[in-house]
């Protein structure tokens, strides 16, 4: 990897002295910075460990170069003593893990180096980032995309797969995408929408098991099609995978498939959004030994609304492709102005319900009688309509109105069943099922400054018990922001455990620069974002996040 | 050697970046419109006016609290100095599919793109979200603010009226 950075350093050394030449003056350097710090005290109570190396870093930086259709870009990642959290999942290291070099003309894009794709909704291939996750699987090696016709995209990928600091599996695909309205003139017109897509994905993978012979060359498959009509949209995704054996499978050599659709409609002030998932066997990834986030190839959707309030977002679903099926349904509907619910600027109204189950996976009757488990065979058969145990349920319903120029509020109210069993893996524990409230109020005191209060209530018989939060914010745009908030556990069934997160902190914003310093207690829990989760360790300590972009 | 490199290459960067003069110009990246069709960023456009862009998502509130704010003001911005504003999502196929009922929903009048795979949102070095860029007559970048708070907004009208101030 070093020879292509020192090439890349070299001709850019060269470039201040060429600066006669007016193509290399239209070059331009921009990137971004950002850096977690975090010092830690040990707090026995909430599970905080003793820390030997107490003061630890998360920083990375992004510089890129652009010129005309050439761009070059790389990132410098210092995760030497991560964030305890980055360490507990593996993400530790330093080095310049993703850099490209790439040309783009007016129907062709080649990347050559890491890079970030997907494929239609990402069931067969997507390579994607999440920095405050710790998440990135970004592919290197090559990228070529290109519109041989207008309306038809052609995207090939090939390369190998990050997990953390190294690059490592095999990955190729290829992709087509047609638009109809695109390619004909007629229908580009036309208030019909249509678009197809397909593609093909295949991961390699020596065999060197001494038991099983296994498929070293593991291919998948899928088959997109979206309809519109005006204001109405329908999509489907259907995906199949061939056999793949792996240690989440429990090595079964059955195929693997997904569906997912979504239909939306909407007009001035309602909307309607519907989706629906079912998953069988659908684990894909570059080892078949990974586990957790690691070496994941694709992306299986998941089917709930993203909560973002503290407490609501404690119990949040985290997609398990092996097996499942559900729905979701949303309606967002905006009650006009200068009516008696709308006030003067309108009211609205957002209703979300989402019912996720296992599917039924029927053992087969070769594998009973063998009696030695399903290893190595073709396992189970799991009938399209038939669900299993019920692993989520959210019915939320959120009102936000504006009452005049200062005072504006959000009030939501979430039920959820979690089957904390299979998300989070503890066994024999009991579905959770809760109950929450949540106030957000926000004064405008002026212009420039504003007060906004959270108040939010959980309650639930199982797990962790009750827990009550309050956090106030105090802003004066467009630079200072101060929060102290507060998370009460009061219910939970071991006193000792009663214990108060709190956390003070405070930001200044310059432009696309922030420095926000804080202090204070992290709950012990999962982070979920874009439904990527993972566990987050409880902590205690001051921490400082600087970001700036140039 | 590795370390070398990049030492290198870092100075290389930063003797290019102190070279260069001004502002920066509107990276050419493929997204997609509400319908689904392709769209190059190199199109965004507004007849020489000042251009605000908006990276949000479905899921992120402060986003929500800032697009709907605007929206309350964006008719009489859009008279006064006119204003084109880019609403662009970067919610992936868990979310993008909520994007045209939010906007029709809200009966939002902006531009809105989606950056399903985030190439935009890289392309312009945006960490979180929320974070506005205001482009000026000439396509170039002339400011840009991470985060939101309550009364920002009226920053980036002041700014728009600056751009124009001065380009006439």
């Amino acid at each position: 990897m070093k020879k292509p950075l020192l090439l890349l350093a070299c001709a850019l050394c060269l470039l201040p002295s060429l600066k006669a030449q007016s193509f290399l003056q239209q070059g331009k350097v921009s990137g971004n910075i950002q850096m977690n710090a975090q010092y830690y005290i040990e707090d026995s109570v909430i599970g905080a460990e003793k820390i030997d190396n107490k003061v630890r870093t998360n920083t990375f930086a992004n510089i890129q170069y652009q010129n005309g259709g050439f761009s070059a870009g790389l990132r410098y990642e210092y995760y030497a003593q991560p964030l305890i959290d980055f360490e507990k999942i593996g993400y530790v290291g330093e080095g310049i893990p993703y850099y490209y070099f790439a040309y783009t003309q007016d129907n062709m894009e080649i990347v050559l180096g890491s890079f970030y794709e997907q494929f239609g909704s990402g069931l067969t291939f997507r390579s994607y980032e999440d920095r405050n996750l710790g998440f990135d699987n970004a592919t290197r090696g090559v990228k070529i995309k290109a519109t041989p016709y207008k309306g038809i995209t052609l995207t090939g990928v090939w390369g190998k797969q990050r997990n953390f600091f190294d690059y490592e599996g095999q990955v190729r695909g290829i992709d087509a995408d047609i638009s109809l309205n695109e390619l004909s003139s007629k229908l580009g017109e036309s208030d019909f929408r249509l678009r197809f897509g397909g593609n093909f994905v295949s991961k390699y993978e020596a065999d060197n098991d001494p038991v099983y012979r296994l498929p070293e060359n593991v291919g998948a498959f899928s088959g997109r099609a979206g309809l519109g009509y005006r204001h109405f949209n329908l999509n489907g995704e259907y995906a199949y995978k061939f056999n793949d054996p792996m240690a989440l499978n429990d090595m079964v050599y059955k195929a693997g498939n997904a569906l997912l659709l979504t239909a939306s409609y909407a007009k001035k002030g309602l909307g309607v959004y519907l989706t629906g998932l079912r998953t069988d066997n659908f684990d894909f990834r570059t080892k078949r030994t990974a586990l957790l986030n690691n070496n994941l190839i694709n992306y299986i959707p998941t089917l709930t609304k993203e909560h973002t309030y503290a407490l609501s977002s404690i119990y949040a679903y985290s997609s398990q492709p092996l097996g499942q099926m559900g729905f979701q349904a949303e309606v967002q509907y905006k009650i006009p102005k200068k009516t008696l619910l709308g006030g003067k600027y309108g009211t609205d109204v957002a209703v979300n319900y989402s019912r996720i189950h296992g599917i039924r996976k029927d053992t087969l009757a070769s594998v009973l009688e063998n009696g030695e488990g399903m290893e190595g065979t073709l396992g189970y058969t799991a009938p399209f309509g038939a669900a299993g145990p019920l692993f989520y349920e959210d019915f939320n319903i959120e009102i936000g109105h504006k009452f005049n120029k200062s005072w504006k509020l959000i009030m939501s109210y979430v039920y959820l069943d979690y089957n904390i069993e299979v998300i989070e893996g503890h066994p024999g524990e009991p579905n959770v099922q809760s109950h929450i409230l949540i106030g957000d109020l926000t004064y405008k005191i002026n212009n420039r400054q504003a007060v906004r209060m959270e108040l939010q209530h959980l309650s639930t018989a199982q797990d962790d018990g009750n827990w009550a939060y309050a956090q106030v914010e105090y802003t004066v745009a467009p630079k200072w922001f101060v929060s102290v908030l507060d998370r009460w556990n009061y219910g939970n069934p071991v006193e000792s455990k009663q214990v108060h997160y709190y956390n003070i902190s405070g930001s200044f914003v310059h432009k696309a620069s922030k420095i926000t310093l804080g202090f204070g207690k992290q709950y012990e829990g999962i982070l979920c974002v874009g439904g990527v989760c993972r566990q987050v360790p409880a902590s205690y300590g001051m921490s400082l996040q600087v970001v700036t972009s140039f | 050697m590795k370390k070398l490199g990049f030492l290198v290459l870092l100075m290389a960067f930063w003797a290019n970046a102190c070279a260069q003069e001004g502002v920066l110009p509107l990276p050419s990246v493929n997204l997609k419109t509400l319908d689904g069709k392709k769209f190059n960023t190199s199109a965004i456009d507004n007849e020489g006016k000042p251009i605000i862009i908006c990276f949000f998502a479905t899921w992120c509130k402060p986003c929500m609290v800032e697009l709907k704010t605007i929206a309350e003001s964006y008719e009489d911005w859009q008279e006064e100095t006119g204003v084109k504003l880019y609403a662009v999502s970067i919610d992936d196929s868990r979310s993008s599919g909520k994007v045209a009922p939010l906007v029709n929903g809200q009966s939002w009048e902006y531009e809105v793109l989606l950056d399903e795979n985030s190439d935009f949102k890289r392309a312009l070095n945006v960490g979180d979200i929320p974070h506005t860029f205001i482009v000026n007559g000439k396509k170039e970048i002339v400011y840009q603010h991470a985060s939101y708070a309550p009364g920002v907004e009226q920053e980036y009208i002041e700014k728009v009226r600056e751009i124009l101030q001065q380009e006439n």
